[in-house]
């Protein structure tokens, strides 16, 4: 018992003077501003918030700060960063496009040496191979924005189903409501192990497949191993929790709307679909759009699942994970904030467009009430 | 108000640091990757060396999950435990300076004890010594060997394997053994399984060949030895004369197909479970040799414990580490050290293995590690990706020599030189 005690005790001593430090530099902060004549209700706001900021400033501001510098650097962990300027971002933006001299040449040999092979395309007799240096990192880019692209307006679609479903007045809609909204509030990593599970050779998906796979003399899908299948796990896997989150918000943006609009749609004569088209569809837009970022950055940012469910080589990991395995397998703290910072550009670049496509398809009550 | 405030921050304080000046033996910590059963035999030896003696006590801290992650992580920032186990990849962290050296703590002890460097199989050894220096103390070197099933060799009418076996001997009965058993035009037995296990290395040893030189200045694998070993390594992988493609694999799993009795024979380390599958007669002999050279080199996964140079207490650290690896030897097979390589203490430290222990003690003669040195990491990853990855996956026409010749120049730009 002395043994562990004493084992846990440095930190608790830290965690004591950590929280002695902040109390004292909230103390100093009133004082401060007390004496600089601020009012006492103001100046105890902005002391209580200091800790919070400090937080931020470390473990946030200083964090970004680091990875920016880090990404021109190469850098172990263990040895002080060397400055080798953007040779970590030109390797890996090296990408070349090879044309294929037949559909019989290997890319291997079509592409210089050290570059793998990212995508090939083969048209007629030939075609053209796309390499990278870092393949990898492309392969992951690939599979990251697929999955995105498929992923994000599936469960916009599958959300807002069940958000109007939610909306209805139905028996025991409060039930319904907390089942909905259940898978989003389970830990990630748990239903990320279950799903592993599931999907395994001799898991419950295969062994209720299996019965009419064996009328037709074919083996259960190798779920997790199978290139052509494992996108596809994933899509599934994606829509556990998506449609609980992304619905209450779409419900509450469902109730918003005024019954007085679809009265006017009815006298006007409109049936379901033109109600929902002209009526629901710009009411709820806002928050249509705001699911549409959040669901877009989430989606290019997946690492749960990308952690506990392993991907054949060749069809790439999602981006999120790659980054991490850069980092923290393979020691390259350099590469592995580049590759960070071209993520972060990468979504920015696609939040920017959504951004800029708004005004053409989001609906603001308000803000067309100010023009008026 | 503020007062009473102040006066239970004092008490807190002088509470806490009076339970630290209590706080005595030495707290010495170790992480390793032990899962639930393997931390519960290992808490019973540390609770064996705890009892003995009053100048430190062990505590485990066992991280089952992502070690190495933390570990780095921690090693990195100056925290964590004392000791850490190590796998033969990871002591490459040696020449980023995190672990203690251990000579000077090492240099009294006396022979054949765990603290007596010359008491371990050399090529083991080596893997910790960085410099001239040696950075941590081996606790496992486990040898490849071949199982086989005794079934299927009786069935085919094959003649079972012996450790005087060679290439040819072996290849023979793989293909013997590789065979359409219910008649309906597929395969479904096979002799042998390489899906990128067992190492090239043990056929490139025997062959004479070397990946890396002894003085880590060249990578000599466009030797005609390296090739040689490194083209029959590849014959017997995904070959349909003696084993299954990647897919069956991928479909019916790589061990698991050994122990279904799909698989004649598999390679695999001397502590693995397959010849103690419960239906299946399994027996275990060394690995074939080169025919040419009669060697039956074979690769060992070593693992060893290290101190963590930010230790506060070198020295107990140090008396606890002897004292945890001698007690490790008693239980983990194969023991690392000479005086121990007898068919009697692995036995004694695994009696489940006591049909095979004197095949593998004499597989134990002649295992090898890797080549270990600083900048490993990247010379595996390139050795993978552009020579190791592409003929094994029949990514390249090129032959072995050629794509040797063309990978080599590469591989020494990682070794520095």
């Amino acid at each position: 018992m002395d043994a562990i005690l004493a084992t846990y005790l440095p930190t608790l001593v830290r965690y004591v003077a950590v929280m002695i430090g902040l109390g004292v530099l909230i103390y100093v902060v009133y004082k401060v501003q007390i004496r600089f004549g601020v009012k006492r209700e103001a100046a105890t706001g902005r002391a209580l918030v200091m800790p919070w900021v400090v937080g931020f400033l470390i473990f946030n501001v200083f964090a970004i700060g680091a990875s920016l510098y880090l990404s021109f650097t190469d850098y172990n962990l263990f040895r002080a960063p060397e400055w080798v300027g953007t040779a970590n971002y030109s390797e890996l933006l090296d990408i070349q496009i090879v044309p294929l001299e037949s559909r019989e040449q290997r890319s291997s040999d079509a592409l210089p040496r050290r570059y793998g092979e990212v995508q090939r395309v083969e048209i007629g007799d030939g075609g053209f191979v796309i390499g990278a240096r870092d393949e990898n990192f492309w392969r992951s880019m690939r599979t990251t924005l697929v999955y995105a692209v498929i992923t994000v307006p599936l469960g916009l679609i599958g959300a807002l189903g069940v958000a109007l479903l939610l909306n209805q007045e139905v028996k025991a809609l409060g039930i319904w409501r907390v089942v909905y909204y259940m898978p989003a509030i389970l830990p990630a990593v748990a239903t990320a192990l279950l799903w592993r599970w599931m999907f395994s050779r001799s898991g419950i998906i295969n062994s209720a497949l299996a019965p009419a796979l064996s009328i037709f003399g074919q083996p259960p899908p190798n779920w997790l191993t199978d290139p052509a299948l494992i996108l596809p796990v994933f899509i599934i896997v994606s829509f556990w929790g998506v449609f609980g989150a992304n619905s209450v918000i779409f419900l509450a943006a469902l109730k918003g709307i005024p019954k007085e609009l679809y009265e006017v749609a009815d006298i006007d004569g409109a049936g379901e679909w033109k109600k929902f088209r002209h009526v629901t569809l710009p009411m709820i837009s806002p928050a249509l759009f705001y699911n549409l970022i959040v669901g877009t950055i989430a989606a290019l940012q997946v690492f749960e699942v990308a952690a506990f469910i392993t991907v054949p080589e060749s069809v790439g990991t999602f981006l999120n994970w790659r980054i991490f395995q850069e980092a923290f397998n393979f020691r390259n703290m350099g590469a592995a904030s580049a590759m960070s910072w071209i993520m972060l550009m990468l979504i920015v670049a696609l939040t920017a467009m959504v951004f800029r496509s708004s005004s053409a398809w989001v609906f603001y009550q308000g803000a067309r009430d100010e023009r008026k | 108000m503020k007062r009473l405030m102040m006066v239970v921050g004092l008490v807190l304080v002088l509470g806490v640091l009076s339970v630290a000046a209590q706080s005595d033996p030495v707290t010495i910590t170790i992480s390793t990757w032990a899962g639930v059963d393997e931390s519960a035999e290992l808490q019973v030896l540390i609770d064996e060396i705890n009892a003995s003696q009053s100048d430190y006590q062990i505590v485990h801290q066992p991280i089952p999950s992502d070690y190495y992650t933390q570990v780095k992580t921690q090693l990195a920032g100056g925290t964590g435990a004392d000791l850490f186990w190590m796998d033969q990849n990871n002591m490459a962290l040696a020449s980023e300076g995190v672990f203690l050296p251990l000579d000077e703590c090492l240099a009294g002890s006396a022979p054949e004890t765990a603290g007596d460097l010359s008491d371990y199989y050399p090529g083991i050894l080596a893997v910790n010594q960085f410099d001239g220096a040696t950075y941590g103390l081996p606790w496992i070197a486990q040898p490849v060997v071949l199982y086989y099933n005794r079934g299927l060799f009786d069935a085919a009418g094959v003649d079972q394997p012996t450790n005087d076996w060679t290439w040819d001997d072996f290849t023979a009965a793989a293909e013997a053994l590789t065979l359409d058993t219910n008649g309906d035009g597929e395969v479904d037995q096979w002799g042998f399984t390489n899906n990128g296990w067992p190492p090239p290395f043990i056929f490139v040893w025997q062959s004479g060949g070397e990946p890396i030189s002894a003085d880590f200045t060249t990578s000599p694998i466009d030797s005609p030895e390296f090739v040689s070993g490194f083209e029959f390594y590849l014959s017997t992988a995904y070959n349909p004369a003696m084993s299954p493609s990647r897919d069956v694999i991928a479909e019916q799993g790589f061990g698991e197909m050994f122990k279904a009795g799909k698989i004649a024979m598999f390679m695999g380390g001397a502590a693995d479970d397959l010849d103690r599958v419960e239906g299946l007669d399994v027996g275990v002999v060394r690995v074939p040799a080169n025919p040419d050279t009669g060697s039956h080199t074979t690769f060992a996964w070593n693992a060893s414990t290290v101190i963590s140079a930010n230790t506060p207490n070198p020295e107990l650290a140090c008396a606890a580490l002897v004292a945890l690896t001698e007690q490790i030897h008693g239980w983990k097979i194969v023991s690392p050290r000479i005086s121990q390589g007898t068919v009697e203490h692995l036995i004694e430290a695994e009696p489940r293995k006591e049909a095979s222990a004197e095949n593998i003690i004499l597989a134990a003669q002649d295992m090898r590690a890797l080549p270990i040195f600083g900048n490993y990491a990247e010379w595996d990853s390139l050795f993978w990706s552009d020579f190791w990855g592409p003929l094994i996956n029949d990514e390249t026409d090129l032959t072995v020599a050629e794509l040797a010749a063309e990978v080599r120049p590469e591989l020494e730009e990682t070794l520095g030189n």
